[in-house]
């Protein structure tokens, strides 16, 4: 089989295929409120694409979340180092971090409501669900470190800081890089999900409870589609830059 | 003189050492010879500072002022050649890198990293970073473990002309044939045959 060929089959046929069965139930159903068709969706996200408040809106959204994304992960990985190298900060921390993983998302938007400015709850729920998944990599990679280089950093006299750089952090590197790809789908869907909730003047979140309250499906359907197209950017960007800093 | 006077450790429920006494010269090389088990490790081990004996006491020689070459090359793969040499080099020394290339018969290798490298290769490299981070003596666990007999001739000659007290643990009789004084081991725990 040549290659084309098999690109074709892996590339164009599933998307084809499934926005063939998207317009054939779209048909089926027969009531574009309930469930417009592809071409519909399609045409009103290139409409709303054409206009500024829907590039303001995704850059909002965008600098909330990854806001929450920085915060998050800067003060999960600290937590790690915390938690790893003194015991009374793993005894006080651990459960707490635990807890917040466990929390439902939701829980978690309406108790910020309470405390946060409502522009600032979104980076704060993005930051709370990146932090347990950045602090757990971290975690495990310093529990897996391997004793043997920690060792020779003690025998060859390296400081603190050498033995941080040198044997720290490429160790836990590919950790991070897998804690951080995880971190930031949750961050996105989180920070969204927060703005639908509470929704700030301009976000992704407030074009969407703006279209399901005026009842205008395609819309929704077309930021949804929107917010997806992003995520997956943002993830392949996101792995890129992670794989060519591991390469370095 | 080096001298480790009545030391005794264990690991556990195993006595390595039981009040062992042993002197070594401060200058040459001193090979360590015995079966693979007997503690000739834990010795290098007590002599670099890395363990600590239940008892008795070692003279001649602070803890952490020698170097250790440990028994595996304990390579960075995330590090050149050159950078493993560097990495030891005080900055007023990084102009040294090319001498302790020659040193481990490592030129034109500077850029490569870890996973190109041959075993003896690899070897040679643990052996020169070791030597470049110098001090009162090098402890060296088999050195020459994978290394082809010509250059682990070549290089034992190198270590002479550093000047310190070399002491390393071998089975290779080309090795021991080429040290100065051979010290003949067994155990453990740890004695002198």
């Amino acid at each position: 089989m040549g290659s084309t060929r098999k690109n074709l089959l892996k590339y164009a046929i599933p998307p084809v295929f499934w926005l063939g069965v998207w317009q054939i139930a779209a048909w089926a159903v027969g009531q574009p409120l309930l469930l417009p068709g592809p071409l519909t969706v399609g045409g009103r996200l290139l409409a709303l694409a054409g206009t500024a408040d829907f590039w303001l809106s995704v850059g909002a959204t965008l600098g909330r979340v990854f806001l929450g994304l920085l915060w998050g992960a800067l003060l999960g990985g600290a937590l790690a180092f915390l938690t790893h190298f003194f015991p009374w900060a793993d005894a006080v921390a651990s459960p707490a971090i635990r807890v917040v993983r466990a929390t439902p998302v939701v829980s978690f938007i309406l108790l910020v409501y309470l405390w946060t400015p409502r522009t600032a709850i979104p980076w704060v729920i993005s930051g709370l669900m990146v932090l347990p998944v950045v602090w757990g990599a971290l975690s495990s990679g310093l529990n897996s470190l391997d004793g043997k280089l920690l060792e020779l950093a003690r025998a060859y006299r390296f400081s603190r800081w050498k033995t941080l750089a040198l044997i720290y952090l490429p160790s836990l590197r590919p950790h991070l890089s897998a804690g951080l790809l995880t971190a930031f789908g949750l961050a996105w869907k989180s920070g969204v999900a927060a703005e639908v909730l509470c929704p700030p003047d301009r976000a992704i979140g407030a074009r969407i409870q703006q279209a399901k309250l005026g009842l205008e499906t395609a819309d929704l359907f077309a930021w949804t589609l929107a917010i997806v197209a992003l995520s997956l950017l943002l993830e392949g960007l996101l792995r890129r830059a992670l794989e060519r800093g591991q390469k370095a | 003189m080096i001298s480790l006077q009545n030391i005794t450790l264990r690991y556990g429920e195993k006595v390595v050492l039981d009040g062992f006494s042993l002197d070594i010269p401060e200058e040459g090389l001193t090979a360590l010879s015995g079966p693979s088990g007997c503690g000739k490790t834990t010795l290098l081990r007590v002599l670099g500072g890395l363990a600590r004996p239940e008892r008795g006491k070692v003279e001649g020689l602070g803890p952490a002022r020698a170097a250790f070459l440990f028994q595996e090359d304990r390579l960075l793969p995330w590090r050149t050649v050159g950078q493993h040499i560097t990495d030891v080099l005080p900055r007023s020394r990084r102009a040294e890198l090319s001498r302790w290339l020659a040193f481990a018969e490592l030129e034109g290798e500077e850029h490569a990293y870890p996973a190109a490298l041959s075993g003896g290769m690899a070897r040679r490299l643990a052996l020169a970073r070791c030597a470049a981070l110098g001090g009162d003596a090098l402890l060296l666990d088999e050195p020459f473990a994978g290394v082809d007999p010509q250059r682990a001739a070549r290089m034992l000659e190198r270590l002479r002309g550093l000047g310190v007290p070399v002491v390393l643990a071998s089975h290779q009789g080309p090795v021991l044939a080429a040290c100065d004084v051979v010290i003949r081991l067994d155990g453990p725990p740890l004695h002198r045959v």
